[in-house]
């Protein structure tokens, strides 16, 4: 149990991840795998949130006395998940917008059947 | 003394300033990134002979390394930057006939944005900061393989911006990881660090950043992407994706490889990835009929080529690689413009109906002509003397494997020579069209294509006038004690 305890974090970030990386690989509509991008953006900030979390922590601040330094979490990467926030939301809509486009050019969304360009 | 942080901000700012010129100018936007660019060669040249000497670190903030974010001017990095600076200045000036459909404003304001990504790439020495900046490289060139709204455009930019997208989130996993094992995200204070934990552990960190940059820098089984991202854009962008765009993520390979992990014990893996991907993209561009993804195939060629070279390792290997790097970015990118006017005459993207274009565009012909010999290395264009820098540095290791993949690698070379100068044989030798007529590409595009012919040339004449410079580059992805010493200091 102390297991789950400790790296509950850990496992349900790379939980998101994996079932991200599946939906991107196997799914055959193009909504879904963009779908499946964002669940896999959300499950790499979570592992990167959980880089730096402590146990009961608190925010970096010192907004009242009486905090202890040692139970604050680590706050780059927090930074850092902002950004990739904001870089994932730049990608899923131009994903998005080019899914529009794919749609008006062949009338649907599914993958395996739009092949022109081949190896 | 000039600031390399004005090799970032200056663009940057240019960039989002061009919707408020072209309120007042329309045509603001199609001037602006050769100016932004024109700055920036002209400050990468004033830096490169002070970054010879001692690299120039630049810390934001004010706060000291490792807790700030830093620009390494290093030889490598202002090397790199001054050849974006220069391609990127060609290929706007090309841009600025070429480029007549759609939303031009937006094609200037992503291109600039592409090559200011690309720039801080190259001069960043902050490993979080360089996926920030891969992203902006990436996102805009997602964009703008889309910017026909073809269906083919469409279709590859879907591709591109799916696999992409996978990579940077196992860049971003990798980055992670070892923060969370050093609590650092500065390169050199990684670099210093690293030999205190077990290998074991760094292994998951290294395939992750290796496969993440790899998707963008196209080694083998990562590049299902290119070919149709690269034949489906306008051609000044392929020039850019081609020339630039897969140079950078190589770099970025290289950075992580050499410079923090030092990981010589994937070198041989690494060749043979190389020599993979050499000889399925001469393959496949062998077999092609359009001459656009024929070219960019050719490129994952190139690009297998280049990481062999990287991947030796000896000083020579290494100056032989990025030499190989400069030529291909040159020679690709003058093959992508030459070929943009051709399909643009003709009409279609067939080899065979480039037939007789020899007569009807002279110029244009003679420097795809070059190019493309520049490519397969023949003297004395600049192809020459790096591919001859390779062949020493595998010769000179005396292993047997290093010895094999030379000669598979030789073997790739011939296959290109077969591709490129059928080409060739169709420019000039297949016609006997009545007096066809002339119908030259416009001045604003053969400039551009002058100007590379001519570095092609004399650098292929006289490479001592940038091997100083290449030598100094591989000393510092080499040597790894003084890269972290310099930063840290």
């Amino acid at each position: 149990m102390s297991f789950l305890n400790n790296y509950i974090y850990y496992i349900g970030a790379f939980g998101l991840i994996l079932i991200g990386l599946y939906i991107v690989l196997v799914k055959h509509n193009l909504i879904k795998v963009i779908v499946g991008l964002g669940v896999l953006d959300t499950g790499v900030n979570l592992f990167l949130i959980s880089v730096g979390y402590i146990t009961k922590g608190t925010a970096p601040i010192f907004s009242r006395s009486g905090i202890d330094p040692e139970l604050m979490v680590d706050p780059v990467p927090q930074a850092l998940v902002l950004t990739a926030i904001v870089i994932g939301v730049a990608v899923l809509a131009l994903a998005l917008s080019l899914a529009i486009r794919l749609y008006q050019h062949y009338g649907t969304l599914n993958l395996r059947k739009i092949r022109e360009q081949r190896w | 003394m000039v600031n390399p942080v004005l090799l970032i901000a200056v663009p940057l700012g240019l960039v989002f300033a061009i919707p408020l010129f072209a309120l007042f100018w329309k045509d603001a936007a199609k001037y602006i990134p050769p100016a932004a660019l024109g700055f920036n060669l002209v400050v990468s040249l004033l830096l490169l002979p002070k970054v010879l000497e001692n690299p120039v670190i630049v810390s934001i903030g004010g706060w000291q390394p490792p807790f700030c974010i830093n620009l390494v001017a290093g030889p490598v990095g202002v090397l790199f930057s001054a050849i974006i600076a220069l391609v990127g200045l060609l290929v706007s000036i090309y841009a600025l006939n070429y480029i007549k459909e759609g939303a031009t404003e937006k094609y200037h304001m992503l291109y600039l944005l592409l090559l200011t990504g690309a720039t801080g790439v190259v001069l960043t020495g902050d490993i979080f900061n360089l996926f920030v900046f891969f992203e902006i490289l990436c996102i805009s060139s997602y964009a703008l393989v889309a910017y026909l709204r073809e269906k083919s455009g469409i279709e590859s930019a879907v591709k591109y911006l799916i696999q992409g997208a996978v990579g940077s989130s196992l860049l971003l996993i990798g980055i992670g990881l070892l923060y969370g094992q050093f609590g650092t995200l500065n390169m050199a204070d990684i670099a210093e660090k690293i030999t205190s934990v077990s290998p074991v552990s760094l292994f998951v960190p290294m395939v992750l950043l290796i496969t993440g940059l790899g998707v963008e820098a196209a080694i083998f089984p990562l590049n299902a992407w290119l070919p149709d991202a690269h034949s489906s854009a306008p051609s000044s962008i392929s020039a850019i994706l081609s020339g630039i765009a897969i140079e950078v993520g190589l770099y970025a390979v290289a950075r992580i490889i050499f410079t923090i992990f030092g990981a010589s014990s994937i070198f041989l893996f690494l060749a043979f990835l190389g020599i993979l991907t050499l000889l399925i993209g001469e393959m496949c561009a062998f077999s092609q009929n359009n001459i656009k993804r024929m070219l960019a195939y050719s490129s994952i060629g190139q690009i297998g080529l280049i990481l062999f070279a990287l991947a030796i390792a000896t000083s020579y290997g290494v100056t032989g690689g990025l030499f190989q790097l400069v030529s291909h970015t040159l020679s690709k990118a003058l093959l992508f413009l030459a070929a943009g006017y051709m399909i643009y005459q003709t009409g279609s993207m067939e080899i065979s109906a480039l037939e007789g274009m020899g007569k009807k565009m002279p110029l244009t012909c003679l420097a795809f002509t070059v190019g493309a010999f520049s490519l397969v290395g023949l003297p004395p264009f600049i192809g020459f003397p790096s591919k001859f820098l390779i062949v020493r540095a595998a010769l000179a290791t005396k292993e047997t494997f290093l010895f094999a993949a030379l000669g598979l690698a030789l073997l790739g070379t011939v296959i290109e020579g077969a591709y490129f100068f059928r080409v060739v044989q169709v420019l000039y030798f297949k016609a006997d069209m009545p007096n066809p007529g002339k119908k030259e590409a416009p001045v604003t595009a053969l400039i551009p294509m002058f100007i590379f012919v001519v570095l092609i040339v004399v650098v292929g004449i006289y490479p001592k006038l940038v091997t100083d410079v290449l030598n100094s580059a591989a000393i510092e992805l080499l040597n790894r004690l003084d890269y972290i010493r310099s930063v840290l200091g």
